[in-house]
């Protein structure tokens, strides 16, 4: 058995220490950041000693800003549903489109079976505004433009060839033996595939699923382009506290907070699966 | 509303009584601050329906949409936004955008022919290429159409500058405001350049604002030589237009210095006269002892904000951005001073180049009447003077609103801002020759500047190499 020694404990511990302070250092200081007010976060030198207030995160759950000239109206909640539905419901149409698809490319060889998929994964290499403007007519043109539905469809862009490929892998990666027993004992296809497949690639579907999720709720330019501010998500209504007549660091900070949060719960509840899930499914036996 | 209310409004209407008489009456009623601003909105806007000698009414029913950017003049205009709907019997819908990405969707807007919004707020800038491509509306037609246009809207009390800087003919190098100049967007606040500085510092170091480029210099060296734990002098440094078009263009122009010449009809990039390349020279030594150490970095925000810190001793920018910093929350809020400034000392007066914020119409409304009275409204006098003495709609475009008693007493509050603005606005307007490749041109401009201050290549060099490459755009772009 082996056996680490003092000094190699406490450099290990020291490493990982520099680490975590490296990484998480920018998060915790916006954290502070969002507890004070402009003045204090822009004094020279800067201090971790202030009396912290809350008027930051007020403001943006209220949607009320107060200024010396008045008060002024913000729309962060709204943007920040507007996330919400967006990724959400983009991941979960591409769960429903892209796994079976993944399973088809997987386990079935059809014509031109690898060049639909290549075709599917080249839409992530397509700079968006190439298409964006084009797109934008024929939104306006078919009753699409400025709609939740519009947006979700356009959102497919990102999260469709992502979960396709990814989730292809797994699949790969499963035996398609564990199917054919199922299959020899009188089930159906279906049956098989939501009894069998889909549940032992779960690890990977989740991975794929988080993973898309951060792509389409990181995303910027297709809701600016595409809708009216009424639907803009938070990468855009955050920017909305950097104004001519300054920048709101601490509701920027506040924003930032709020909106990592369901990211960072959904990886937390992810994790287990997002640790298994890349690692199986980077290698092919 | 209660009678008292009622009669009160009418006689501000009727001018019976001022609005100092108002406000001091309305608080005797007890009505709220917010209530009192709403009332003195409403009651102006009944003055507006009263004089116009058009039907305000005419095209009740209608709905229009606007696409803003987020700043303190949309917030002025949608905080009135009521007077207008009570006037004309109109709804208005707006989009807010923030800056950042608001000229993106403009742009995408316009370009691919969206009749989704009616008007929009642009800066001249962007009209030399909104205009010529038909997305925007020449606004002369409707201007001198009496039966469009209110009697008591009152065109010239906008700063004529203003005017002229916003209409333009389409022909590159035409000069701005001639006589074929097609009116592509109405002044709505604008901002020039001038000194904005810390008074406790200079009063503690026992100085005074600068006068001229040399003395500029001389003061930002012994502010950053100081133990004042500030430098000298903030002006903006990244690789943008933006960083072309506040001070150092303002100073270029006043040593007679252009962009460029006109020959035969053809532009030629001129940055490399002997005046442009003296005033330059000076403009990159004066960052490299005294600006900022990131400079090359350095945008609106951070000029403003290292002002409003107490980071930097004075800057040479927007005086609305050292107005911001002087109301806002910032750490030398009230300790900001701010004087006008022309860089040559034998200049007969400054020469602030000019941002102007305005409003245009969308070519592809489906509502252009109805959007012509908006945007009449949204620049009457009355409205003017709600933004500018209720809201920081500042700087007004209207002679009229300067000369109001309300907002004099205002502005008096920012040591030294009325006479700068008196100085300066002689002046002030837009130096740059209007043509379509102007972001491509000043983006260029700024990188060279860039490399000029990191000493990567001499001035003379420098700007022999950016008229070079300059030159061959427009010819590329069928300008030469």
């Amino acid at each position: 058995m082996h056996h680490t020694s003092t000094g190699e404990r406490i450099l290990r511990g020291v490493l990982i220490s520099l680490a975590l302070i490296f990484f998480l250092f920018p998060i915790f200081w916006i954290l502070l950041m969002s507890f004070q007010t402009n003045a204090q976060i822009l004094r020279i030198p800067p201090s971790i000693v202030f009396t912290p207030t809350l008027d930051n995160y007020v403001s943006l759950i209220t949607g009320e800003l107060k200024t010396a000239s008045g008060v002024l109206k913000l729309a962060f909640m709204q943007n920040l549903l507007n996330s919400l539905i967006l990724s959400v419901a983009s991941v979960a149409l591409s769960l429903v489109l892209a796994v079976p698809a993944a399973y088809a490319f997987a386990r079935y060889k059809f014509r031109f079976s690898e060049d639909i998929a290549f075709t599917l994964l080249s839409f992530k290499f397509a700079p968006p505004l190439l298409v964006l403007l084009p797109l934008t007519i024929y939104f306006q043109q078919i009753g699409l433009a400025n709609t939740y539905v519009g947006l979700i469809w356009v959102y497919q862009l990102i999260t469709l060839p992502l979960i396709l490929w990814i989730v292809r892998g797994y699949f790969e990666d499963i035996s398609p033996d564990i199917e054919h027993a199922y299959r020899i004992a009188g089930h159906s296809w279906l049956r098989s595939f939501l009894k069998i497949s889909v549940p032992l690639a779960m690890p990977g579907i989740a991975a794929a699923a988080l993973l898309s999720f951060i792509f389409a709720w990181n995303n910027f330019v297709f809701a600016l382009v595409l809708a009216s501010a009424d639907k803009q998500p938070v990468t855009v209504g955050a920017l909305a506290f950097v104004t001519a007549s300054g920048i709101q660091y601490g509701q920027i900070a506040a924003a930032v907070v709020i909106s990592i949060a369901p990211t960072l719960a959904l990886a937390l509840f992810a994790q287990r699966y997002l640790v298994e899930g890349l690692s199986l499914g980077a290698v092919k036996g | 509303m209660y009678e008292k209310e009622r009669d009160l409004i009418a006689a501000l209407a009727r001018r019976q009584i001022g609005r100092r008489d108002f406000l001091r009456r309305s608080a005797k009623l007890g009505l709220s601050t917010a209530l009192m601003s709403g009332l003195m909105g409403q009651s102006l806007t009944h003055a507006l329906a009263a004089d116009s000698g058009i039907d305000w009414k005419k095209h009740q029913g209608t709905s229009l949409k606007l696409l803003l950017n987020k700043h303190p003049y949309a917030d002025a205009m949608i905080a009135d936004l009521d007077a207008f709907k009570q006037l004309t019997g109109m709804d208005v819908t707006y989009d807010v955008f923030p800056e950042d990405v608001y000229f993106d969707k403009v742009t995408a807007a316009l370009s691919s022919g969206s009749s989704e919004y009616d008007a929009l707020m642009t800066g001249a800038y962007q009209t030399w290429t909104y205009g010529p491509a038909g997305w925007i509306v020449d606004l002369k037609e409707y201007i001198n159409d009496s039966s469009k246009t209110a009697g008591d809207w009152d065109w010239d009390d906008v700063l004529p500058n203003l005017r002229a800087s916003t209409s333009w003919s389409g022909v590159p190098g035409e000069a701005l405001g001639g006589d074929n100049a097609k009116q592509w967007c109405l002044p709505w606040a604008f901002e020039l350049n001038s000194i904005s500085y810390n008074k406790r510092a200079f009063d503690e170091m026992k100085i005074d604002p600068p006068t001229n480029l040399d003395d500029l210099m001389d003061k930002a060296a012994q502010i950053t030589k100081s133990d004042k734990n500030m430098y000298g002098i903030g002006v903006r440094g990244s690789r943008s237009w933006a960083t072309i078009h506040p001070g150092f263009l303002s100073g270029y122009v006043n040593f007679g210095a252009q962009d460029f010449t006109v020959e035969d009809g053809v532009l030629k990039a001129a940055m490399n006269s002997d005046a442009a390349k003296a005033f330059t020279g000076q403009w990159v030594k004066m960052i490299q002892e005294s600006g900022p150490k990131n400079w090359s970095t350095y945008t609106w925000y951070q000029v403003g904000n290292d002002l409003g810190a107490g980071a930097s001793g004075m800057i040479f920018d927007a005086d609305i951005l050292g107005y911001f910093q002087n109301n806002g929350d910032t750490k030398e809020k009230g300790n900001i001073g701010f004087h006008a400034f022309a860089a040559n000392p034998d200049a007969k007066q400054p020469t602030p180049n000019v941002w102007i914020w305005s409003l245009a119409m969308s070519n592809f409304s489906g509502n252009k009447d109805a959007t012509w009275y908006f945007l009449q409204w949204a620049t009457s006098k009355q409205h003017d003077l709600f933004g500018a003495v209720k809201m920081d709609m500042v700087n007004p475009v209207r002679q009229s609103v300067w000369d109001d008693e309300d907002f004099k007493k205002r502005m008096e509050q920012n040591t030294g801002y009325l006479e700068q603005f008196t100085a300066s606005a002689p002046g002030s307007k837009i130096y740059f020759t209007p043509q379509p490749l102007f972001f491509d041109v000043t983006t260029a401009w700024a990188a060279m500047l860039q490399q000029m201050v990191a000493k990567e290549v001499p001035v003379d060099e420098g700007l022999d190499q950016l008229v070079a490459s300059i030159n061959d755009q427009m010819q590329q772009a069928g300008l030469q």
